[in-house]
């Protein structure tokens, strides 16, 4: 008689065991799985980090652009002001000489 | 049979096997730096952070003012291989692009194997705008800065200019080159196929620019366009071609006006047509300074208490020194006989100034190697002629001849009394005769006020200034000064309640190794202020046209007084209240 045999007894409620176990084609698809999932994770946390520079570079152009811009108005801004361009204005060209005046005694 | 044919496919597979290992060992260990080198060329980005070079500001009264600044501008690069000649036709040479092209359609198309072309400079940074979101094939833009001048003209041969390798050259860009410049910094990053720079990888290099300093001058545009212009009004009225002016503070070394004419447009400084206009004549170019001179040799003489304004010697019109014969400019009868030192400098007559060195060496009848060395000694230590003065700008030292080596020494001394035979600068001889005025401080003239930092003006500090004569010597030179310019004063253009004085030079040119009779350069030195206080101003003008006679009192001297009147206004100097 086999020894699982002697567990089958009358009246009694008795449970079989049996030892379960994964065999090796299911153990390789699950560490495949696995490997699928980290490596996954690993590229979209990559992406994300790379969008994020996509971003980074795109608002370092942005405030390239608009120093650039800051530094045409500072030039721009220096031209109106400078004496030569006062000197050529239509103001200065309509001043009268000063003349010498008298003063009360 | 089965088994012999898994038998030869397994040794095909070693075979293959081997194959691959022996060519990754070739790979991985034989070629592996290439290899790296390669990968890392591929997906690595290394670019220059290109350090802003510093603007330059002038003072608007207590204001600076930019008068050199930076703008973006991009150079356009075609490849006519790969362009389209259809798409650039508007793009690039359109009418808006008329003044940046440097080709033509027709010369960049010609030959189209040429892979690059550079079609157009500086071009603004809106049009390169366009050009970037047009994304046109085989058009490259590469950016860069360049200099602007928004006061055009005013001071160039002060400011200098910047070359096309971003040097500066000549002026304040050449002398403070290191300080305006910055330094290039780095960036080394991975980058992916649109070369946009990753933070990912161990090996990422940031190493930030490190901008040039905002320099900030001394010198105030209001100050500098009036005396530029003066100068230009003059030249034209006198029929001269080159004109040199300086105005400084005299108590704190500040220049405050440096002008040279004629100049040039540094936006253009290639269009000269020649080098000579680029030389800055106040601080790089030596000349024979003439009786201005004088003043530091009466200045010696009262200093070392030897003589006064009052010292009387007879004057017989010449001298004969070493044998040469060596004659007052003014022969008038009424200056023969008895005449005082203060007459001398009057009539800037060279036998006062001979006197004078006499009595600098203890012997009133004769020149001594014991006066000679004391000249020098005030000429050069005292009062800074032959000598660097400390200017931040290029100089040129001069020369001053040795009072003990060499032949004809008297001769040579003699002559340095009245600043003949000696090279020096305008700066060096307004600096001296700042000393003159100033109470007797030596202080270093400079043209640097500070730097700006966050917007704001942060200035130099300045040094009290050594005293190298006394206050009554420089009281002296003041009253002998202010004198001797009472005498040539014309037609009463100083106004009342201001104490003014000064000193002409007028100097024989040397043409092929001889002094040309028909070649004079005029020049005037002087000081300005209140009555009663110290001088707010000292002005130096020059003036001359090669092959032509220019004297000092016709040509020099109105220039002054026409600075020193603006400079009175300008600086809201009171008059004395009587």
């Amino acid at each position: 008689m086999r020894e699982s045999s002697s567990a089958w007894v009358r009246n009694r409620n008795t449970v079989r065991y049996t030892p379960k176990s994964l065999g090796s084609v299911s153990q390789t698809v699950i560490l495949g799985v696995l490997v699928l999932v980290v490596g996954l994770i690993y590229v979209t946390q990559g992406t994300k980090a790379t969008g994020f520079d996509y971003e980074l570079s795109k608002v370092e152009s942005e405030i390239a652009e608009l120093e650039a811009k800051k530094e045409d108005l500072a030039v721009e801004r220096a031209r109106l002001t400078s004496i030569a361009s006062n000197n050529q204005s239509t103001v200065a060209a309509n001043m009268e000489v000063a003349e010498v005046s008298g003063y009360a005694e | 049979m089965a088994e012999d044919r898994i038998k030869f496919l397994k040794l095909g597979l070693y075979f293959v096997a081997g194959v691959i290992m022996v060519r990754l060992f070739f790979v991985q260990i034989i070629q592996n730096k290439m290899w790296v080198a390669k990968a890392e060329e591929q997906h690595t980005m290394e670019n220059k952070i290109l350090a802003k070079r510093g603007e330059i500001y002038m003072m608007d009264g207590s204001e600076p003012v930019a008068v050199v600044m930076n703008e973006k501008v991009y150079t356009v690069v075609v490849d006519p291989m790969a362009a389209d000649e259809e798409e650039l036709r508007g793009l690039i040479f359109g009418e808006d692009m008329k003044e940046n092209l440097v080709a033509s359609e027709e010369e960049v198309f010609r030959d189209r194997t040429r892979r690059y072309f550079l079609v157009a400079r500086n071009v603004g940074t809106q049009k390169a705008k366009q050009i970037r979101e047009a994304e046109p094939a085989g058009v490259w833009l590469k950016e860069g800065t360049k200099r602007v001048y928004p006061e055009g003209e005013l001071g160039a041969r002060l400011l200098g200019f910047v070359n096309a390798e971003g040097e500066g050259q000549y002026g304040v860009e050449g002398a403070l080159n290191k300080e305006l410049k910055g330094t290039d910094g780095l960036l080394k990053t991975v980058a992916d196929v649109n070369r946009v720079a990753l933070s990912i990888g161990n090996d990422n290099v940031k190493i930030p620019a490190k901008d040039g300093e905002d320099v900030v001058l001394t010198i105030d545009r209001n100050v500098q366009n009036n005396v530029e212009r003066i100068l230009k009004e003059k030249m034209e009225e006198f029929g001269k071609d080159q004109a040199s002016a300086v105005v400084m503070n005299p108590n704190t070394g500040e220049i405050l006006a440096m002008a040279n004419l004629p100049g040039y447009d540094p936006a253009n400084y290639a269009e000269v047509e020649s080098a000579d206009v680029f030389i800055n004549r106040v601080t790089e170019d030596p000349y024979e300074p003439a009786s201005v001179c004088k003043a530091f040799t009466f200045a010696t003489g009262v200093d070392l208490g030897v003589l006064g304004p009052e010292t009387t010697y007879y004057n017989n019109g010449y001298e004969v020194i070493d044998g040469w014969k060596i004659n007052n400019a003014s022969q008038y009868d009424s200056l023969l006989g008895p005449t005082s030192i203060q007459k001398a400098l009057n009539w800037s007559l060279n036998t006062g100034s001979i006197y004078a060195l006499k009595l600098i060496g203890g012997d009133a009848n004769r020149i001594t190697e014991e006066g000679r060395k004391k000249l020098y000694e005030y000429y050069t230590e005292k009062f800074g002629l032959g000598k660097e003065t400390g200017v931040e700008l290029y100089e040129n030292l001069g020369l001053i001849g040795d009072p003990v080596e060499g032949d004809g020494r008297d001769s040579l001394y003699a002559n340095m009394t009245f600043g003949q035979n000696m090279l020096v600068t305008m700066m060096q001889v307004i600096s001296g005769y700042n000393t003159l005025v100033n109470g007797g401080k030596k202080v270093t003239p400079s043209v640097v006020e500070g730097e700006m930092v966050g917007g704001e003006l942060v200035k130099k500090e300045r040094g009290e200034g050594e005293q190298v004569i006394s206050e009554e010597t420089s009281r002296v030179m003041r009253e002998m000064l202010w004198g001797t310019r009472t005498t040539y004063r014309a037609n009463g253009t100083d106004p009342a309640g201001y104490y003014i004085g000064g000193k002409t030079g007028t100097a024989q040119v040397i043409r092929d190794g001889k002094y040309s009779m028909d070649e004079w350069v005029a020049t005037y030195v002087g000081f300005g202020g209140t009555e009663g206080e110290l001088p707010e101003y000292t002005v130096m003008v020059r003036i001359w046209k090669d092959g032509e006679t220019t004297s000092a009192e016709t040509y020099a001297l109105p220039i002054f007084s026409e600075i020193s009147n603006y400079m009175i206004n300008y600086l809201k100097l009171r008059p004395k209240q009587e």
